[in-house]
């Protein structure tokens, strides 16, 4: 198996494949990883709430009432983000960047004020792929760009004929393969330490937790409820296992929020969830 | 943060087996992958003046933290293709050894994770322990399987990294730069 990492999205990202390959096709080899990790730095160009250029930026910027043409990926990232948000009644809220802002885990755009507002539907998809902007919000993709970045990776690998591979991008991560991959779960209040391993096969699983935030039980969390804007604190972890690595990540927030690991917006996703 | 030579504590790590440690490119490898047009690297052991230290410092906005810097300057017959830089980063909870290949114009071409290490190890608790949590896991349709694992937890912050590619970007535009 050769593995390969690099930092994006604010964390490190490890592509692994396994395949067996032919000393000769290096080269071809190389093509794999750079394809992936290519379709993972778009994810970052499009979807990062820091450049001022991407996508996110720029919805950020825009006043109420604009319509912005995005591109496909990050238009496909907001339909998912939207279908989850309205799965859960709302507890999944990419308007909530104004909360992390003032906690300090986002930096202050360079755009005009914003206050998160509550089960405020601020945003809209028009007919054409366009984002219609209705009220003034500022959204971070934070909690699920890093999955759909991993599927998108993992279709790279897979256009090249990688037919067994892990894209692991900080703890979400999508296998492909007949062969079982065992994942790690770290143990949320030893985080140096493994809670239990599970083998995932031709499925994605994201984990989330507040141990690398630093944080501890009392302190704050980067997870919100968009119900309420506040922050999901305490030393529990929070796996889904999905069918799309982009859905897992953004349901860990819903598990997280509802303390619920049987929550109805997992079935409707053909999602599984275990608390820790 | 101070500069640790890491792939060594790596290669004692994945002996003892109990600390989680991943290789991913040898610098011979990282060489191969940032520059395959290469035919020749010439290593080199940078050592930074005062002044340039503050050069580094301005355009990083990051403490220039080390005089010296280990280099490699790739080669096609006699034209300089670009530099490897190596660099190591130690987080909270992390040990990360990288490089980082710069063009000729200083601009940054490819970063690659070299060495990850858990700075307190990954230990494996033992099968007693781990019971408690698999009635969890069978409620959730998941198989406890064994053998080599990706881990799955919380986003590691990789901030130490990017200050890391930064202050090197910076190296480069005051040392490097043709």
């Amino acid at each position: 198996m050769m593995r390969r990492a690099q930092p994006w999205l604010g964390t490190l990202v490890e592509i692994a494949i396994a395949d067996m390959v032919d000393v000769a096709d290096v080269a071809v080899l190389g093509a794999c990883f750079d394809s992936a990790f290519a379709a993972v730095a778009e994810v970052h160009r499009l979807m990062s709430f820091h450049d001022p250029a991407s996508d996110v930026s720029r919805i950020n910027r825009a006043p109420a009432g604009e319509t912005l043409a995005v591109h496909a990926h990050t238009h496909e990232v907001l339909r998912a983000a939207l279908s989850v948000s309205e799965a859960s009644g709302g507890i999944f809220d990419i308007a909530c960047a104004p909360r992390l802002v003032s906690s300090g885990d986002l930096p202050l755009p360079d755009a005009a004020h914003v206050e998160h507002v509550p089960l405020r539907s601020g945003l809209s998809l028009d007919a054409v792929g366009r984002v219609v902007k209705r009220q003034p919000l500022w959204i971070d993709l934070g909690g699920i760009a890093k999955g759909y970045a991993v599927d998108l990776a993992i279709e790279a690998l897979k256009r090249h004929g990688v037919r067994r591979a892990c894209v692991n991008a900080g703890g979400d991560l999508r296998v492909i393969g007949a062969l079982s991959y065992p994942a790690r779960i770290r143990a949320p209040r030893s985080p140096g330490q493994m809670a239990l391993e599970l083998e995932v096969c031709d499925a994605a699983l994201a984990t989330s937790a507040n141990y690398f935030s630093g944080r501890d039980s009392s302190a704050g969390s980067v997870l919100i409820d968009g119900r309420n804007g506040q922050p999901c604190a305490g030393d529990f972890s929070v796996s889904v296992r999905a069918p799309s690595c982009m859905l897992a990540d953004a349901l860990t927030k819903v598990v997280a929020a509802s303390g619920d690991a049987g929550h109805a917006a997992l079935a409707q996703f053909d999602a599984t969830a275990f608390i820790i | 943060m101070k500069p640790l030579h890491l792939a060594t504590l790596a290669a004692t790590a994945s002996a003892c087996g109990s600390a989680f440690a991943t290789q991913y490119l040898t610098v011979e490898q990282a060489q191969r992958v940032m520059f395959p047009e290469a035919t020749r690297f010439a290593y080199s052991y940078l050592q930074l003046s005062p002044e340039q230290m503050r050069g580094v410092e301005k355009l990083s906005g990051l403490p220039a933290r080390s005089v010296n810097w280990r280099v490699f300057a790739a080669y096609r017959g006699d034209t300089l293709l670009g530099h490897m830089v190596l660099d190591d980063v130690i987080g909270k909870f992390e040990l990360i050894s990288y490089a980082v290949g710069v063009n000729p114009d200083a601009s940054i071409r490819q970063v690659e994770i070299l060495v990850y290490r858990e700075s307190h190890g990954f230990e494996i608790k033992s099968p007693a322990w781990r019971r408690q949590f698999v009635g969890k896991t069978a409620q959730s349709g998941l198989a406890v399987g064994d053998g080599i694992a990706n881990i799955s937890g919380a986003t590691l912050s990789c901030t130490h990294v990017t200050d890391g590619v930064r202050r090197i970007a910076a190296v480069a535009q005051v040392m490097l730069k043709k």
